[in-house]
């Protein structure tokens, strides 16, 4: 029994073809591991490293380098939520302090009860005059406020709701948790895919080999735009918030 | 699209951005009918020989808009075009300066642009091989981009024969995946190349020895996106834009508590003042809470807010003196996700470029600025 399915190993075998050397071909590969697997385990990394031929200790090297590859497991849906300077200005704090608070965690990497959220922290996502921003599922969501946060994940649920549970109207049938989870995480607002041609619309594993039909279905800061009151369980504003008043300003920062 | 926050329009200094907001700019069909796309692409292949095209940005005094200022045209010639053995151009898409967001703005408005740049650098240099090294978190602008070079595709634009000519050209993208010292050439080089982003010590510079050890021509997204209205209207016209050291317009990402956020389209040489100001709609907020502090250049350096805008947006900013080297938030604790090491070796590397770039304005030290200042009155 191995770790990745064969015809993930077949694709990451005929990496390496694609780049004037094959060592390149790493990263991309360490990069389907994830999408199918959620994080990359040892075994992954092993398996990765037997395919490309390259040496295991290798592959687990480039793969703590960077940090978009988790080594450790996340939810279905990560909160990349950035708290640079920038977006720190425009109240990324609460923010991260509502995501910890909707999803029910308490530190960075930590996995909600349902296995379905976590969240971190990171540096600037080069998209500073939405801020506050984050990435999630992605996908950039720009302007936060706690309510989009709130309808987000409330829409994420209902999206996919987990198996067996019955009355989702949405397109899949819940089936291989991986699969279902690229697939969803590609296209997250399923409601407003109104013409994904492809169920995948753009695995991001698909470096340099470019079939990719359209340009994004839909624009995603629609999530959350238009009728926030609706279906949320708890009041925009005051969530998380009680002690700070008032606009942006970073308590650490000025201290 | 989001709604557009930047430039846009027909401003007389609307360089790159003069047809963003155009419905569907992202569209091979739309680019060359409205926006007369690929005409540059067409008269480099066919009128021009590859030393005039360098020539050309040779002459409208364009630098490397990823920081350093390089003289783009003197970078191109160091190519030696005749060597024998592939040769490759890299384009830096990795964005991560905190504050920047030009690069995504490009991107995600007109993708094409960078695609006829990075065909016309190729052929002046004797590449046949172009690879855009992407941020992994820019999801949307990886889609427009590979779609763009689809589109390329199926027009024969990138191909064995591109407008007729025999010059095969290709591109490809590789996504890079959360590092942030990735925007250092040589770094990414290395991680173009399935390594650890450990930056090289030069000589041997890309140019002799880049990516897969071949001779590499590096630029940023902007440098390229700027060639094709170069070629189409000459360097001397680009010339005329900006100063005499610092020709040509640039995007500058203005973000924090100014009223109107954006990536704007600023003539070289013109004050702070008037990107502030004027294009961002002044500081925003300047509340009772907030009227502690000053605005700041992001990084590599601060200054007092009288001097930051009265600073002109050039590439020296000798005559204004630095205060201190690292801000407060540039301290700040790390996620541990990338590493101080790699974080201060690359803004050390970055220090003394012009602060130029990114520019965040920091509420809480907005002192004596309202006094100082004729501010506008804030709502």
């Amino acid at each position: 029994m191995t770790a990745l399915p064969a015809h993930i190993l077949d694709e990451i075998r005929e990496l390496p073809g694609k780049y004037p050397q094959p060592r390149s071909a790493v990263m991309p590969a360490l990069d389907l591991a994830q999408e199918e697997l959620g994080h990359l385990t040892p075994e992954a990394m092993t398996e990765v490293a037997a395919a490309l031929e390259l040496d295991p200790g290798y592959v687990e090297g480039v793969a703590t380098f960077y940090s978009l590859f988790h080594l450790e497991p996340i939810g279905k849906h990560h909160f990349y939520v950035c708290t640079n300077l920038s977006c720190a200005l425009r109240g990324a704090n609460e923010i991260v302090d509502h995501v910890r608070q909707a999803i029910g965690v308490k530190e960075p990497d930590q996995v909600s009860a349902d296995g379905m959220f976590s969240y971190e922290e990171v540096e600037c996502l080069g998209a500073c005059e939405f801020a506050p921003m984050m990435r999630f599922d992605h996908r950039y969501h720009y302007d936060l406020t706690p309510a989009k946060i709130d309808q987000l994940i409330a829409e994420t649920k209902g999206a996919i709701s987990p198996p067996r549970s019955p009355g989702r109207s949405a397109a899949k049938p819940p089936g291989g948790d991986a699969k279902t989870r690229i697939r969803q995480g590609s296209n997250q607002p399923q409601s407003s895919t109104a013409k994904s041609e492809s169920p995948l619309p753009d695995p991001p594993q698909q470096v340099g080999r470019g079939k990719l039909s359209s340009p994004l279905p839909d624009p995603p800061q629609q999530v959350g735009r238009g009728k926030l009151s609706s279906p949320l369980p708890s009041p925009p504003q005051q969530v998380g918030r009680g002690k700070r008043s008032g606009p942006a300003p970073n308590k650490k920062a000025d201290a | 699209m989001p709604e557009l926050r930047g430039s846009y329009g027909e401003a007389p200094t609307n360089v790159l951005t003069r047809w963003f907001g155009t419905p569907d700019l992202h569209t091979l069909d739309v680019y060359e009918s409205r926006a007369g796309g690929y005409a540059a692409l067409r008269k480099a292949l066919l009128d021009m020989a590859p030393a005039d095209i360098t020539n050309e940005v040779k002459t409208s005094g364009l630098r490397g808009r990823g920081g350093a200022g390089f003289a783009t045209g003197t970078k191109w010639s160091f190519i030696k075009r005749d060597s024998p053995g592939p040769k490759y151009v890299v384009i830096n898409a990795d964005e991560s300066e905190p504050g920047t967001s030009k690069d995504r703005y490009i991107l995600e408005n007109s993708p094409h642009m960078l695609v006829e740049g990075i065909l016309i650098a190729a052929y002046a240099v004797g590449a046949n091989q172009a690879w855009v090294y992407i941020r992994g978190e820019y999801d949307e602008p990886y889609r427009m981009l590979s779609a763009a070079i689809e589109e390329a595709r199926a027009k024969g634009y990138v191909g064995p024969q591109p407008m007729g000519k025999d010059y095969p050209l290709d591109i490809r993208l590789y996504r890079g995946h959360g590092a942030y010292i990735c925007g250092e050439e040589t770094a990414l080089l290395e991680s173009l190349e399935g390594k650890r982003a450990q930056p090289r010590s030069r000589p041997p510079f890309p140019a002799v020895k880049g990516a897969w050890g071949r001779p590499t021509l590096l630029n940023n997204v902007e440098t390229l996106v700027t060639v094709p209205w170069i070629i189409n209207h000459g360097g001397a016209a680009y010339a005329k834009f900006g100063t005499e050291k610092s020709p040509g317009t640039r995007l500058m990402s203005v973000s924090g508590n100014v009223n109107k956020p954006g990536v704007y389209e600023v003539e070289l040489g013109q004050t702070f003042r008037h990107v502030i100001m004027e294009l961002a709609g002044g500081i925003a907020r300047l509340g009772r809470r907030d009227r502690h502090g000053r605005p700041a250049l992001h990084r590599p350096r601060r200054l007092p807010p009288a001097q930051v805008l009265r600073a002109r947006v050039v590439w020296q900013m000798h005559a204004v003196p630095h205060r201190r080297r690292l801000g407060r938030e540039d301290l700040r604790a790390d996620p541990g996700q990338r590493g101080i090491a790699g974080r201060d070796r690359h803004s050390s590397a970055c220090f003394g470029r012009p602060a130029e770039r990114a520019l965040s304005l920091r509420p809480w030290r907005l002192r004596r600025l309202g006094d100082r200042l004729d501010l506008p009155a804030l709502s």
